[in-house]
C-alpha cells in the first residue's frame, strides 16, 4: 500500500463532525427560567403561593359551579336582550370611531407615509403607552371620573382599538410594496398627495380587516366592562354573580358564545372577500 | 387579422386612451349603505349622555392634574410588591397554560388526532374563548379562595382557549415533508410528533409562549378587580377611595412595567424567530 492510497482511504471515510456543544447554553437558559419561576413562587416577596393541595381538597366546589352553569336557567333570557344590545352597539360604535381615528394615526406611525422621524416616533411612543394600560384599568379609572354608564366603556374600547389597529396597520404599511409611493414622489407629489393617492388605497384592506378584528375583540371585552359599571351585559353578569345565580351565568355565557362565534364567522367571510 | 384586433395597433389618436367604464358594484354599494345605516342606528340608539361628552375634556384635564401633578411616591414600595405579585401570577399562569395548551393543542391539529378527538377539543377551546377570564376566576375562587394562585389558575385555564388554538394552527402550518419522512421510515405517531413536527414548530411555539406571558401581564391587572390581589386590586381600591395621587403612581407603574416586559420579551422573541445576528458571512474557507 502506497502512501497515496492511505491518504485516499482516509479521505473516503465519512467522519462525522463532532456535535456542537450546545448544552452549556441550554443549561444556562433552563437555570435562568427556573430561577425566575422560583422567584415568582415566594409569597414573602409578593409571589404566588402554589397551593395544589387546596385543589385536591376543594375541587368539588368548582365542579358544582360548573354543573350549575351547565344547566342554564333560560328564564333569564328576556332580561338579557337589552344589555346584550347595548354591548353590541358599544362594540359597533367603538369600531366605527376607532376606524375613523386609526386612518390618519396609522399613516403617521408608518415609515413610508411619514418620513419625519421625530413625529413618527412620538406617535408610536404615545400609542405604546396607550396599549400598555389594560382595558379594565381604563374602565375603572374612567368610571370614577365620569360616572357609571356607557361613556367610560366607549372611551375604553376606543383607546384599546386604536392601540391595536394602528399598530397592525402601520406595520402592514411598513412592509408593503413602496414602489407606488416612489412613482408618486417621482411625479412630484407632496407627501400628503402621495399618501392619499397611493398609500391609502393600498392599505384599505388591512385597515378594514383589523377593524373587523377589533370588532370581535370589542364584543368580548364589552361583555366584562359592565363589571366595573361601564355598561353592557357585564352589569348583568355582576348582578348574577352577586346572587350566586350560576345557572343564569351559564345562560349569559352561552349567549355571549353564540354572538361571538356569529361575529367571528361573519368577519372571516368578509375578510376573505377583502383579500 | 380582423379589423377589430388591428385597430389598437394603429396609431390613431381617437383610439388612444379610451378609459373603460367604471365597474358598477351595486351589491358592494348596497352593503356599504346598510353598514352605514346600522352604525348610525347604533349611535342614535345607544344611551350616551351627550352633556357628559361635552364635559369630558375638562374632566380629563382636571383628573389628570389630580393624578399626575403631585403623585404620592411613598406608595412606590407597596406598588412594587403588588406588581411583582401580578407578574408572578402572569408567569405561573403562562407556564401552566402553555403546558396545558400544548398537551391539548397538538392532538387537536389536523393530521395528528382523529376527528372524534379534534372536534370536541376545538369546541372546548371555543367555549373557553367566549368565557371572560373574570368569570373563570369566579368559578376557581370557590376552590382555592381569594389568593394569587386563583389568579394564576384563571390565567392558565383562560389562556387555553386562544393558546391551544394557536398551537394547533402552528402545528398545521408545519410543511408536511418532515412528518412524512418520519412516517415513511416507520415512525409511530409519537415519533412523528417528536421528530417531525416538534423541531419545526418549537421556535414559533416558544415565541407564542412568551407572547402569552405578555398578554397575561395585562390580564392579571384585570383579575385584581375581583380581589385575587396584585396591582389591579390595589388600583381598584385606591380608585374607589378616590385617592388620585396614589392612582397616578399606580398607573405610571403599570405602564412602565408593562412596557419593560414587552421590550424584553419582544427582544427574546425576535432572537428565537430570526436567530442570532449573522457574523462573518464573507468568510468562505
Amino acid at each position: 500500500m502506497t502512501a497515496a492510497d492511505a491518504v485516499a482511504g482516509e479521505r473516503s471515510q465519512l467522519t462525522i463532525p463532532p456535535r456542537p456543544r450546545t448544552w452549556p447554553r441550554a443549561a444556562a437558559i433552563v437555570a435562568a427560567l427556573a430561577a425566575f419561576t422560583i422567584l415568582t413562587t415566594i409569597p414573602a416577596i409578593g409571589g404566588v403561593e402554589l397551593d395544589f393541595a387546596s385543589i385536591a381538597r376543594n375541587w368539588t366546589n368548582g365542579a358544582d359551579r360548573i354543573v350549575q352553569m351547565l344547566t342554564p336557567d333560560w328564564s333569564i333570557l328576556p332580561r338579557t336582550w337589552q344589555p346584550l344590545l347595548e354591548t353590541l352597539e358599544m362594540a359597533l360604535v367603538d369600531a366605527a370611531i376607532s376606524a375613523v381615528l386609526a386612518v390618519p394615526l396609522s399613516l403617521w406611525a408608518a415609515r413610508p407615509t411619514n418620513p419625519n422621524g421625530v413625529a413618527r416616533r412620538a406617535v408610536r411612543f404615545v400609542l405604546n403607552v396607550v396599549r400598555a394600560v389594560p382595558d379594565l384599568v381604563y374602565a375603572t379609572v374612567l368610571v370614577a371620573m365620569v360616572g357609571v354608564g356607557t361613556l367610560p366603556g366607549i372611551i375604553t374600547l376606543v383607546l384599546f382599538d386604536i392601540g391595536i389597529v394602528v399598530k397592525l396597520v402601520s406595520e402592514a404599511i411598513d412592509s408593503a410594496d413602496a414602489h407606488y409611493m416612489e412613482a408618486g414622489r417621482a411625479a412630484g407629489g407632496t407627501q400628503t398627495q402621495i399618501n392619499r393617492v397611493t398609500a391609502l388605497p393600498q392599505s384599505w384592506p388591512a385597515i378594514a380587516s383589523q377593524v373587523l378584528y377589533s370588532l370581535e375583540l370589542n364584543v368580548r371585552i364589552s361583555a366584562i366592562l359592565g363589571l366595573v359599571g361601564a355598561g353592557g351585559i357585564g352589569r348583568l353578569i355582576d348582578e348574577m354573580r352577586g346572587f350566586y345565580r350560576y345557572d343564569a351565568l351559564g345562560t349569559i355565557v352561552l349567549e355571549i358564545l353564540v354572538v361571538v362565534i356569529a361575529i367571528e364567522v361573519a368577519s372571516n367571510l368578509l375578510r376573505k372577500r377583502l383579500r | 387579422m380582423t379589423a377589430t384586433t388591428t385597430e389598437p395597433a394603429q396609431p390613431t389618436p381617437a383610439s388612444a386612451l379610451a378609459i373603460p367604464p367604471k365597474p358598477r358594484r351595486v351589491a358592494a354599494r348596497i352593503a356599504s349603505w346598510a353598514v352605514t345605516a346600522v352604525i348610525l342606528l347604533a349611535f342614535w340608539d345607544i344611551d350616551l349622555e351627550w352633556d357628559k361628552v361635552a364635559q369630558l375634556p375638562s374632566d380629563l384635564v382636571h383628573y389628570s392634574a389630580l393624578m399626575f401633578s403631585s403623585p404620592d411616591w411613598s406608595m412606590l414600595g407597596e406598588a412594587a410588591l403588588q406588581t411583582w405579585r401580578s407578574v408572578s401570577m402572569a408567569w405561573i399562569g403562562a407556564i401552566l397554560g402553555v403546558v396545558l395548551s400544548t398537551l391539548l393543542g397538538i392532538p387537536a391539529a389536523q393530521g395528528v388526532g382523529p376527528v372524534w378527538v379534534r372536534l370536541p377539543l376545538r369546541w372546548i377551546f371555543a367555549v373557553i374563548r367566549a368565557m371572560p377570564e373574570v368569570l373563570i376566576a369566579i368559578i376557581i375562587l370557590t376552590v382555592t379562595g381569594l389568593t394569587p394562585f386563583t389568579g394564576a389558575l384563571a390565567l392558565a385555564i383562560g389562556g387555553i382557549g386562544t393558546h391551544a388554538k394557536w398551537t394547533y394552527e402552528t402545528i398545521e402550518a408545519v410543511p408536511p415533508g418532515t412528518a412524512e419522512a418520519v412516517r415513511a421510515s416507520g415512525g409511530s405517531l409519537t415519533e412523528v410528533i417528536r421528530w417531525g413536527l416538534w423541531p419545526v414548530a418549537a421556535p414559533e411555539l416558544m415565541s407564542l409562549a412568551l407572547y402569552r406571558f405578555e398578554i397575561n401581564v395585562r390580564t392579571s391587572a384585570i383579575l385584581g378587580l375581583i380581589g385575587v390581589g396584585g396591582i389591579g386590586a390595589m388600583l381598584t381600591n385606591y380608585t374607589q377611595f378616590r385617592q388620585w395621587d396614589t392612582v397616578g403612581v399606580l398607573i405610571i407603574v403599570v405602564i412602565v412595567v408593562t412596557m419593560i416586559i414587552d421590550a424584553i420579551s419582544g427582544a427574546i422573541r425576535r432572537r428565537i424567530m430570526e436567530g442570532a445576528k449573522v457574523r462573518g458571512v464573507e468568510r468562505i474557507h
